[in-house]
């Protein structure tokens, strides 16, 4: 209470172990091209950029708040238990879905062109 | 619940007031100025004739766009946003029916420059794996976060950007506004969405923010 500045300081000394210590603008760029992209402003106005990113961020922070609460049952954080999380909102699941798939797919793909890389090296 | 019809419309109309060169990045704000410069220079001529004629082909072709963004706009949303990942742009999924992908290519074909623009910008855009991931530890509290993991989470998040800037748009066309989206109409939009039950709520009550 004294003396303000060596609180401040003692706070900054210690490591960002946990969430508190949020950066501002960590998802600037990215959310200015997604909200044009869906509708707004080429160039959207800052602070509604700020709003949004502090409005995903606690919507991440309660999406996984609950996902561990479902998963705390069996131990682990899994994807299932986001998807059990969003299997009421039928658009979110399917692209959710898809995106797994897509992946999956992707690291096939990746698999067989190093497989293919090996044979046309034995081949040498 | 068609709730993303308005807000595209909202946005054609808004493109015609506009200019339609819309930069990807928002560096490119200078390619907007010339419209409002007079026409003085030669230079200006070649920029000033390229901000009209989008203008008139996006009001002839705004029939056939707000048919393709509103019929899309589900569909899109399920199936074509596949190209967040690596894929290019040009390369689209066989994976779903060869209809779809028809109409997508001819809906695609007809697009206006700036239609164009904030589609690439709709498919393109993300948020950075690395960030998310960052983000995912801190409040998880363990290190292991899985690839696929980040990714749900990140497609999560980029559908909810989606359903609250689409909101915010519904808010602003019943407040008869116009222009970039404001912080009081993105406030609107969330009450909104919380009162549709789509924001998970907080069992404990949130302390020391």
């Amino acid at each position: 209470m004294n003396n303000p500045t060596s609180r401040w300081r003692a706070g900054a000394s210690q490591p960002s172990e946990s969430s508190f210590k949020r950066k501002r603008g960590v998802f600037q760029k990215d959310l200015q091209h997604m909200m044009y992209g869906f509708g707004d402003d080429p160039n959207p106005l800052p602070e509604t950029v700020a709003l949004v990113e502090d409005i995903v961020v606690e919507y991440v922070t309660d999406l996984v708040h609950k996902a561990q609460d479902t998963a705390s049952k069996r131990g682990k954080l899994l994807t299932e238990d986001f998807l059990f999380l969003i299997r009421k909102d039928v658009p979110k699941l399917n692209r959710c879905t898809e995106l797994l798939s897509m992946n999956e797919e992707l690291k096939q793909a990746r698999k067989a062109f190093e497989v293919d890389e090996e044979k046309l090296a034995s081949i040498d | 619940m068609k709730k993303s019809k308005d807000p595209f419309e909202i946005a054609f109309e808004e493109q015609d007031e506009s200019p339609p060169e819309s930069p990807t990045g928002p560096d490119e704000n200078e390619a907007q100025t010339p419209l409002t410069l007079d026409v003085s220079g030669d230079d200006d001529i070649s920029n000033n004739l390229r901000p009209t004629d989008p203008s008139t082909s996006a009001a002839a072709s705004i029939p056939v766009g707000t048919a393709g963004p509103t019929g899309k706009s589900k569909e899109e949303d399920e199936e074509e946003e596949e190209e967040n990942m690596d894929v290019e742009l040009g390369k689209l999924p066989s994976s779903g029916d060869p209809d779809k992908t028809a109409i997508m290519q001819t809906i695609l074909s007809q697009f206006t420059e700036g239609q164009m623009s904030r589609y690439e910008s709709f498919r393109r855009s993300g948020f950075q794996k690395s960030n998310m991931k960052r983000l995912l530890t801190s409040i998880t509290g363990s290190a292991k976060i899985s690839m696929p993991m980040t990714i749900v989470v990140s497609g999560i998040a980029k559908m909810f950007v989606g359903e609250l800037v689409e909101t915010a748009r519904i808010v602003m066309a019943e407040r008869k506004e116009s222009g970039p989206i404001r912080p009081c109409h993105m406030r609107e939009a969330y009450r909104r969405l919380k009162l549709e039950g789509k924001i998970p709520k907080r069992s404990v009550p949130r302390l020391f923010r």
